[in-house]
């Protein structure tokens, strides 16, 4: 037998595919790293994800799990030739209304899960751009923000228990009901471990109630040092919006061409902030930041007319990756993170690095929380670009490092950013994380390669691998 | 050996997908199997495959462009203005060219030719008749099942509007309306023409069925058959070569006229920017007073919006304003306007996927509460009503506003 036909027996023809064409579209996801899907697999029960990791293990094939592949950091890329596990058709939702939760499979995808539960008054928060695609598994696994994770927190504090599949095809549920389960709170461990521990087959998410009244403010200014100032007055005025993002002037003229929401393309920077609670409160915060950007010379100030008018914002926000196309067929990004204190300095070092390395930059983020995405759009045709742009990418996470920032929000490390890791942690540190992960997967079968890089467990250094063990 | 024809997708067209995935959950195709290589994305990925020499153009390619249903939901969504209709005719001109089969000769021999002919229709058309008069659906083939059970009565003799004129009614000096008569609209959808001819004399009109026209070529343009396509494409521009204003009254035919520059270059653009869906004139006859907006409350009507109406001509309103204006209460089925699996020759090569569409599509209807359907293109209207059965009713926009305007007042 072959793993091919075991996995044909397990699954039937149409869920393995095999064909060199098929496997090429799973080679890759949203960034830019191309690995090599051997064989690509459709489970749709637990039981059939522990069956395939176990005869995955037993034909030392390494396993790579995918939900819709809008990873930026290749986290969902087999970098050896695998096996990858698609949890799209894991997709099921029972929701209880009463505890406001949801027993959700990896393969929703996120906004699905909102829409559903709106009529009943309630959405899942943390809300990553690509919301309308990306699947809850893929938010789990790279503890995923979004721009209303400034005031809601990310993916990790609206997970409640976590069914996963371990290395030797157990069944293992983490968490439970209780807000505060007994004894080491694994979840924590397992949400953003991006598929390095176990496949997530299901996960008991927290639903939060429909604020009852919401204020979207557009506000533009020609610097983007007034920007960032606002940024900060507002939440040295003790108002910390739901959302609080800033684009640069070409990000907005690359989104307003796509929605036509009226973003003002001649301003240097504009700022997108949501206040959401009793109406009360709504418009003495939303008072707040109208008066903030004013004292900073902003040059527009609008508020969202009605829902339509909102969600067209907020498209064009979401929207603003892909935007990038319009520039540039490739688009490279890290997530740093940086003390808002330090937005002005920061931005100023990232654009010049991209002058000097003559790169186009675009600037979207989360500037509430000081989480960038400094985009740089290119042609990687080009001959000697894609290195010339991870160079860029190198020095623009050092300076984050540098003025105190961390190397990634909520994309996730992946392979991308994997070296990038010795930036923020020494030998011990990364010591530490590899036998936590040797722990749950001793012979690294699940997405071997990524996020710690090779030699952070001191055995990578000297000692020999044990017998039958994958490295 | 990559590409092969002039009409290939361009690397700009697939250098402009940036593989953000913000299509997928829009594609209905990803929707039903929850594979990337069934994606607007994965498709895109895999004509650069070819494009880059990973690939040939082979059986496999064939499969899985043919997978897609040429709906255009990604087209709406796509932050990177990726032109993905035009990418998939494209690749499938090269599968047509590359991969010659007599089933594919043959179907060229019909998308290309045949429904050119007018007494070929007529003969098809008695045809279907017959069929439709002697077996129930339920006998039928898979293939056919929902379009010959989801036709409308067929006429003993059809008629064909194809060089007639007709005066204003009422008013004048709107201009001069050229309708697209259309291959299976005209033997097929009669009361669907006469029903756009009356309306739009009333609002002051001077239609004309310009003769010498043919059938606008999207079929072909589907499939692959670009001689088939440009062909069809130089009758209709001489035979429309002096209209203004061309109007139809079938989504699809519509949007593919509207990209005839891709077909026909220049000549082809300059038609394309007169054509115009008959609810998009209508909405704005009603809107400027030319045509009554009735009061008579008559209920409600489900909206279904065809694809090529609604993603590939991004016309959404018009419709809802017609059947308003008509005194029905427009009730939505569908937010995001997903594909009702019919989406031309695709329910006959692909019946499973086109049978799971519908079925979905008919639930929709169901759960809106009403039995009465609005769609203005005959590819889904045959879906529907194939799907729904005879308790439902699924007519055009503009039928829907005719009939109130006859009701309202006998003698117009």
């Amino acid at each position: 037998m072959t793993l091919t036909a075991e996995l044909r027996d397990l699954l039937g023809h149409d869920r393995v595919l095999t064909e060199p064409l098929e496997r090429w579209v799973y080679g890759i996801d949203s960034g830019v790293v191309r690995g090599d899907a051997q064989l690509v697999a459709f489970p749709e029960t637990t039981a059939e994800v522990a069956s395939i990791v176990r005869l995955a293990r037993h034909y030392r094939m390494p396993i790579v799990a995918r939900g819709a592949g809008t990873g930026l950091a290749g986290g969902a890329i087999p970098t050896q030739p695998g096996l990858v596990v698609v949890l799209t058709k894991m997709n099921s939702v029972e929701i209880d209304l009463e505890n406001a939760t949801a027993w959700v499979g990896p393969g929703v995808i996120n906004l699905d899960l909102s829409k559903q539960t709106d009529p009943l008054g309630y959405h899942f928060a943390p809300d990553p751009s690509s919301q309308s695609a990306c699947t809850i598994g893929g938010n789990i696994a790279n503890n995923s923000g979004g721009p209303h994770c400034l005031a809601e927190g990310s993916t990790v504090g609206h997970v409640l228990a976590l069914e996963m599949v371990t290395a030797d095809g157990d069944v293992l549920v983490l968490g439970g009901p209780a807000p505060d389960p007994l004894g080491l709170d694994l979840r924590g461990v397992v949400v953003g471990s991006e598929g390095t521990l176990g496949i997530i087959t299901k996960a008991l998410v927290r639903l939060t109630p429909n604020p009852p009244d919401v204020r979207t403010l557009l506000t533009a200014f020609s610097r983007v040092e007034d920007a960032a100032a606002t940024v900060s007055g507002i939440i040295a005025r003790g108002v910390v919006p739901a959302a609080l993002e800033m684009m640069d002037q070409r990000m907005t003229e690359a989104v307003e061409r796509f929605v036509s929401a009226g973003f003002p393309t001649d301003a240097a920077a504009v700022l997108l902030a949501e206040v959401v609670g009793l109406s009360a409160a709504v418009d003495a915060e939303a008072a707040i930041i109208e008066e903030v950007a004013r004292e900073n010379n902003a040059t527009t100030l609008r508020v969202a007319a009605d829902e339509a008018e909102r969600a067209k914002l907020w498209l064009g926000r979401k929207s603003a990756f892909g935007a990038v196309a319009q520039a540039a067929p490739d688009y490279y990004l890290h997530d740093t993170v940086v003390p808002r204190t330090k937005l002005v300095e920061t931005m100023t070092r990232v654009y010049e690095i991209a002058d000097r390395h003559g790169i186009m930059m675009l600037n979207v983020f989360h500037a509430g929380d000081g989480n960038l995405h400094p985009l740089m759009a290119f042609d990687s045709a080009e001959e000697g670009m894609l290195a010339r742009v991870k160079a860029a990418a190198r020095e623009l996470v050092e300076v984050c490092v540098e003025v105190g920032g961390s190397l990634s929000g909520e994309h996730g490390i992946g392979i991308e950013k994997r070296e990038l890791m010795k930036l923020v942690f020494n030998e011990a540190d990364l010591d530490a994380q590899a036998r936590v992960r040797e722990s749950f997967d001793p012979d690294a079968v699940f997405n071997p390669d990524k996020v710690l890089p090779a030699g952070s467990r001191c055995f990578d250094l000297g000692r020999p691998p044990l017998e039958g063990m994958w490295v | 050996m990559g590409w092969v024809t002039a009409d290939a997708p361009t690397r700009s067209e697939l250098a402009a997908c940036i593989q953000c995935g913000l299509c997928l959950p829009h594609c209905p195709t990803f929707r039903l199997t929850g594979m990337e290589s069934a994606s607007p994305r994965g498709r895109l990925l895999m004509m650069s495959a070819v494009a880059e020499g990973y690939s040939e153009v082979n059986d496999v390619f064939d499969d899985l462009m043919g997978f897609c249903l040429q709906c255009r939901a990604c087209e709406v969504v796509c932050p990177s203005l990726v032109p993905f209709g035009r990418a998939m005719e494209g690749a499938r001109i090269e599968i047509a060219a590359q991969l010659a089969s007599p089933v594919r000769r043959f179907r060229r021999l019909i998308t290309g030719r045949w429904i050119g002919i007018p007494w070929v229709m007529r003969a098809v058309t008695r045809m279907a008749r017959l069929v439709q008069r002697s077996v129930p659906a339920r006998f039928l083939p898979p293939q056919v099942r929902t379009s010959i059970g989801g036709l409308r009565r067929l006429p003993k003799r059809p008629a064909s509007s194809v060089g007639s004129t007709f005066t204003p009614i009422g008013l004048s000096g709107a201009g001069v309306a050229a309708v697209l008569a259309g291959c299976v609209m005209d033997p097929w959808f009669g009361d669907v023409h006469t029903a756009t001819v009356e309306v739009l004399r009333r609002s002051g009109y001077r239609v004309v069925v310009p003769d010498g026209q043919t059938c606008c070529g999207a079929l072909a343009a589907h499939d692959g058959d670009a001689q088939g396509t440009r062909r069809l494409a130089k009758r209709n521009l001489s035979a429309f070569a002096s209209a203004d204003l061309i109007v139809t009254d079938a989504a699809g035919c519509g949007a593919h006229l509207k990209e005839y520059g891709n077909w026909v270059g220049d000549a082809g653009e300059i038609l394309a920017s007169k054509v115009k869906d008959v609810t998009e004139v209508v909405a704005e006859a009603i809107a400027d007073g030319r045509l009554p907006r009735l009061d008579v409350p008559r209920g409600k009507v489900a909206m279904q919006d065809p694809c090529h109406l609604r993603h590939a001509q991004r016309i959404v309103a018009e419709p809802r304003a017609v059947v308003a204006a008509a005194g029905y209460e427009p009730v939505e089925i569908d937010e995001v306007g997903m594909c009702c699996g019919a989406a031309g020759m695709y329910s006959m090569l692909h019946p499973k996927a086109s049978r799971e569409l519908g079925q979905k599509k008919a639930d929709q209807v169901r759960a809106s509460g009403s039995t009465l359907v609005a769609s203005a293109n005959p590819g889904c209207e045959m879906q529907l009503r194939g799907h729904l059965g005879g308790a439902y009713r699924v007519a055009h926009p503009v039928e829907l506003y005719w009939e109130a305007l006859q009701a309202a007042d006998p003698t117009r």
